[in-house]
């Protein structure tokens, strides 16, 4: 194992483009990894077969540019005096499929060695590459070392990287001893803002695609669509989402019976206050005269509801803090004001929020 | 004004449904009154109407409970459930939410508090102080001039009243008045008489917690009435742990602590029958429903429905579900709702079970539950 000092960001590089082509081969499907995380990823999941396939052609990043590259390096500058950490320990969530991508490129952009405990429910991704990378000739070379752990005992001057809940994050930070760095992802969700001078079908169509993949399971998918332009045009966004969202060709995953009784009580919760749209695989609910914004089930369920920027302090103030993705194609006065109202949220255009680039973690918000 | 006799009407019909019940006397349908004040909320209260023609139920097919949609607790949030407006609220009571920050609290709006107040003492009397007239309160909240959004806080101000005995508001400025307490407890000592200790749970932990070496036994004949749970303000405590510790610091018996079950969207409560049976008090003539802690009693006027969670319809006698709430004391809201607590109703009344999970979040992903925490106010 590499000692942390004298790891040049020239290895560090190396490190994560060997991940990066371990990736590539799990994004093609007549590729035999591709292949086994295909067969694996059905059965821990929860996505449908076409989720999956989705999941790993689209939203695995594997063609980092140049410059996202040094901003992955960049995100991971030592926080400590003494340099960068000898270990970094990687707890990964099990939400979104594809994460322990970005989760494991950050530990290697952290340390040489990496010690990943993969999510319990849904291990595939990480056991593939810690597996492939440990049998690498060329990450060996370049100074890594990466092992699969069942629990994480960092040292003080290791980093922990832990993304997951607010209550996993919380619990391992308490945990941690003393000098150990931690860095924690937690609870999360996404908003898409549709500008007054955005065309309503084609923002619709935009955030489908966003809310599509994982099944909105993860901190980035959209669960709320504000609207700038009133009631009329926020009903009409409303409905052009339940359109799309039922011609995305991509079956919802089977949803577990408490998401039902979920969906079923945010459904009813509609009803009264608004309008409902459902279809085999999703639902809007549309309130064009919020008193408050219900977070609706994720589920591949969006509440859409108009909002003005004036509005936005008090509508989103229960929110705010969990705010980790903005979707929006304009810079107008309501995504001014969400952007005020959530300053860490990653900032996308509608249709790409579920496509960062490997640039760091996706989260941005403050510790 | 078409509206308000219509209201009027219904609150003289609940009212007399109320009384005769607590009578043993001949009334009027629970499912006719019901019916009847669903029909004038379909009409009056939008958000009632909207969820009716969203089931594609009309007013004319409503003949019984069982056909009324439920409207959701979380819609109070979202809209004013109400059929008058605003400026002929008499009381707008909300829930406590700060979980979700102020702006996102839960409102119940009361045109008149006549049927509230009649219900809410009437069934008080039965459960609470069946055996007297008059007791002393101890009242671990605020005067309901410094919580005038409280139903809980105007319930127990009325009870006080009722009871006629010296009442003490053991909080003021948002701090617990340990000392007041200790004091009201002393006084009733010195005059043997007995008190009604009335608060939240959480009152109640942070009392037993703050009160060091303070003497707060009460006279024989006191009792408590606890309500709500018992996580997201202290610490967690098990109910029967907190039960015991409630007994031990105020001498009174466990059978004389009494939980509670109301909530800002009703106008109605249920309590556990441990005190009526323990004072061989039944709620009404050869009710021989269950005195034992966990088990809650509604009142006539109310009927409480296990439903599945997914699709909100009832579940077999005796499973777990939950729970569907009809009170014919919410004239002028919605006479059914929907709760998220999981419940069992059997003969012997309403077991509580806690909170439907919601569904479970996986990782970062943000669950409504992790949200929630909202309280009645």
């Amino acid at each position: 194992m590499s000692g942390s000092d004298g790891d040049s960001g020239d290895e560090r590089r190396a490190r994560i483009e060997r991940l990066i082509a371990y990736a590539r081969r799990i994004a093609d499907g007549s590729d035999p990894l591709g292949e086994e995380a295909r067969r694996r990823l059905t059965a821990t999941t929860g996505l449908s077969r076409e989720g999956i396939e989705l999941a790993l052609t689209e939203h695995l990043e594997i063609n980092p540019s140049e410059a996202e590259l040094s901003a992955l390096l960049g995100s991971a500058a030592p926080r400590t005096s003494s340099g960068r950490a000898p270990r970094c320990h990687v707890v990964i969530a099990a939400n979104v499929c594809t994460s322990a991508l970005r989760a494991i490129a950050v530990g290697l952009a952290t340390s040489p060695c990496v010690l990943v405990r993969p999510s319990r429910r849904d291990p595939v991704l990480a056991e593939m590459l810690v597996r492939c990378l440990t049998r690498d000739d060329g990450f060996r070379a370049s100074g890594g070392s990466i092992e699969r752990v069942e629990d994480v005992s960092p040292s003080p001057g290791d980093e922990l990287h832990v993304y997951g809940s607010d209550r996993t994050v919380a619990a391992l930070s308490a945990a941690a001893a003393p000098g150990v760095v931690v860095r924690g992802h937690g609870t999360g969700f996404g908003v898409a803002v549709i500008g007054s001078g955005i065309d309503v079908r084609s923002a619709a169509r935009a955030v489908a695609r966003d809310v599509v993949p994982f099944d909105q399971l993860g901190c980035l998918s959209p669960r709320m669509a504000l609207v700038e332009g009133g009631a009329e045009r926020a009903a009409a966004v409303g409905e052009a989402l339940h359109e799309e969202l039922g011609q995305t060709g991509v079956p919802r995953g089977a949803i577990e019976d408490d998401e039902r009784a979920a969906i079923a009580m945010y459904r009813a919760s509609i009803e009264a206050v608004g309008t409902w749209r459902e279809g085999p695989d999703h639902g809007v609910g549309i309130d064009v005269t919020p008193r408050a914004l219900p977070l609706p089930p994720a589920a591949r369920v969006v509440h859409v509801a108009p909002v003005s920027a004036g509005e936005v302090p008090s509508l989103l103030a229960p929110w705010s803090r969990f705010i980790a993705a903005i979707g929006a194609d304009d810079e107008g006065e309501l995504l001014r004001a969400v952007a005020r109202a959530a300053p860490g949220a990653r900032r996308s255009r509608l249709g790409a929020m579920q496509r960062p680039p490997l640039d760091g973690p996706v989260d941005r918000r403050p510790a | 004004m078409a509206v308000m006799a219509e209201s009027d009407e219904l609150h003289a019909r609940a009212q007399a449904f109320i009384e005769a019940s607590l009578r043993g006397a001949p009334h009027e349908p629970f499912d006719a009154l019901a019916a009847a004040i669903a029909r004038f909320q379909m009409e009056r209260v939008p958000a009632v109407a909207r969820l009716a023609a969203a089931r594609g139920i009309r007013a004319s097919a409503i003949a019984r409970e069982s056909d009324i949609p439920a409207v959701p607790c979380d819609a109070f949030r979202l809209a004013r459930i109400a059929a008058h407006p605003p400026e002929e609220d008499a009381r707008l009571f909300r829930t406590s939410g700060t979980s979700q920050g102020a702006g996102a609290r839960g409102e119940h709006p009361l045109r008149t508090t006549a049927t509230y107040e009649l219900g809410a003492i009437g069934w008080g009397r039965r459960m609470l102080w069946p055996d007297r007239d008059r007791l002393r309160s101890i009242v671990l909240a605020p005067p309901l001039a410094e919580a005038e959004d409280s139903s809980l806080g105007f319930m127990m101000d009325r009870f006080a009243e009722v009871l006629g005995g010296p009442a003490t508001f053991c909080v003021r400025g948002g701090a617990l008045d340990l000392d007041a307490a200790a004091e009201a407890a002393a006084s009733a000592r010195e005059a043997n008489e007995p008190v009604i200790v009335l608060g939240a749970s959480f009152a109640y932990v942070h009392l037993l917690e703050g009160r060091g070496a303070m003497d707060l036994s009460l006279p024989r004949g006191s009792r408590a009435m606890q309500t709500g749970g018992f996580k997201g303000r202290s610490r967690e405590v098990e109910p029967a742990e907190l039960r015991r510790m409630i007994a031990e610091a105020l001498a009174i018996p466990e059978a004389h602590i009494v939980g509670e079950y109301g909530m800002t969207e009703l106008s109605s409560q249920a309590y556990e029958g441990s005190l009526a049976a323990a004072l061989g008090a039944p709620p009404s003539e050869g009710d021989a429903r269950d005195g034992r802690h966990g088990v809650y009693l509604a009142p006539p006027w109310v009927r409480v429905t296990a439903v599945d969670p997914a699709s909100l319809l009832p579940v077999p006698a005796g499973s777990v579900g939950i729970g569907r709430i009809a009170d014919l004391a919410n004239i002028d809201s919605a006479v059914v709702i929907q709760t998220s607590d999981r419940v069992r109703v059997t003969s012997a009344g309403i077991e509580l079970l806690g909170r439907a999970p919601g569904a479970v979040p996986r990782g970062c992903s943000l669950a409504i539950d992790e949200m929630l925490g909202e309280g009645r106010g």
